[in-house]
């Protein structure tokens, strides 16, 4: 009892300790991209931490899998999304990356292209 | 000479029913407390764990088929005001990963949907939001896949029967109280009455069922009206 507890608090605070990382990267980074890095790796794990940590300690088994059920959904809706935001604000040139060394989409644009 | 005469009646009229309130016999019943006979006795007279649909459904069904009417309206203007006939064939879509996620999750949501309307009466949720949730997943298609895609799988003809065959069992569900009990969807025949069964609470779940796919059938067509029309503007842009 006491155990599980523990388990569910250590997850849930991982889940709100990546949370705040989200936020700070947001902030401070200097591009869209790098800041929808930062919304799609970081956000994801600690959403689905959050909801293992709650599911962890609710302990019954149809909550803990209807919970379980809504983290597995952000593990596969959060990137997805960021990854449509990314390549749509690429390809309508809403935002272009300030620098770059290395750049095959735009190679691959352009064969689509031709 | 015929304006005096309207007027004369009507003031009788209101008069009538502004004193209508003097003649009903004192009782304690009429003085605030329809919310506490709800509250106490919904359960029992609806069968409905869900006091919100108990209202919705069984008190006040003749509002919430009044308001079905609204939305049927508002489909009908709209459908009326931009035309089926000129339809956008845009097959692209997003990317190859956005697809194949979607693919997969659509079902989970249509899933998700039936849940919310079938349980409406015992927990949160009913018709009209499932009926939402319905409806999203043709919008969603129409943006992941490209309309032309949501149109050979649901072309409007579908759409629009549903629609049509959702108020219509509302509508017989009313006439059947008519029939069976004697006023307007009353609520009869109960197969199973014990409250907290999915199959129980009279009509309030079949009620539920053709508002859902009225919702989300309206709400489908309403999308697509709309997104032809701006298709169309973008292309004449360019």
């Amino acid at each position: 009892m006491l155990i599980r507890e523990i388990i569910s608090y250590l997850l849930m605070g991982a889940g709100g300790v990546f949370a705040i990382i989200t936020v700070i990267g947001l902030i401070r980074f200097p591009d869209v991209y790098i800041r929808i890095h930062a919304a799609a790796v970081v956000l994801t794990i600690s959403a689905v931490l959050v909801t293992f940590g709650v599911a962890v300690y609710v302990w019954e088994l149809f909550l803990s899998t209807k919970i379980i059920l809504i983290g597995l959904f952000f593990l596969i809706s959060n990137p997805m999304a960021t990854h449509s935001i990314a390549r749509s604000s690429y390809q309508q040139k809403v935002a272009l990356p300030r620098v770059r060394s290395v750049d095959e989409y735009a190679d691959y644009l352009e064969r689509g292209e031709k | 000479m015929k304006n005096s005469i309207v007027i004369l009646l009507l003031i009788l009229l209101s008069a009538l029913l502004i004193f209508s309130f003097d003649f009903i016999p004192e009782q304690e019943i009429v003085v605030d407390s329809t919310a506490e006979h709800i509250i106490t006795k919904g359960l029992q007279e609806t069968g409905s764990l869900n006091l919100v649909t108990a209202i919705l459904y069984d008190y006040r069904a003749f509002d919430s088929m009044g308001e079905s009417t609204v939305i049927f309206a508002t489909v009908s203007a709209i459908v009326l005001l931009l035309s089926f006939k000129t339809l956008p064939v845009s097959s692209q879509g997003l990317s190859f990963i956005v697809k194949n996620t979607f693919g997969f999750l659509a079902p989970f949501i249509f899933l998700f949907g039936l849940y919310v309307i079938t349980h409406g009466h015992l927990s949160p949720g009913g018709g009209f939001q499932g009926g939402v949730i319905l409806g999203t997943i043709s919008i969603i298609l129409s943006i992941v896949y490209g309309s032309a895609y949501d149109y050979r799988k649901y072309p409007p003809k579908t759409k629009t029967l549903l629609e049509t065959g959702g108020a219509l069992l509302f509508l017989f569900i009313g006439g059947l109280g008519l029939v069976l009990k004697g006023h307007f969807l009353a609520n009869v025949n109960p197969l199973i009455n014990e409250p907290g069964r999915l199959i129980s609470a009279g009509v309030i779940p079949y009620i539920n069922i053709g508002i859902g796919f009225k919702i989300g059938a309206g709400l489908a067509i309403i999308f697509y009206s709309m997104i032809q029309k701006t298709y169309v503007e973008e292309e004449l842009k360019s």
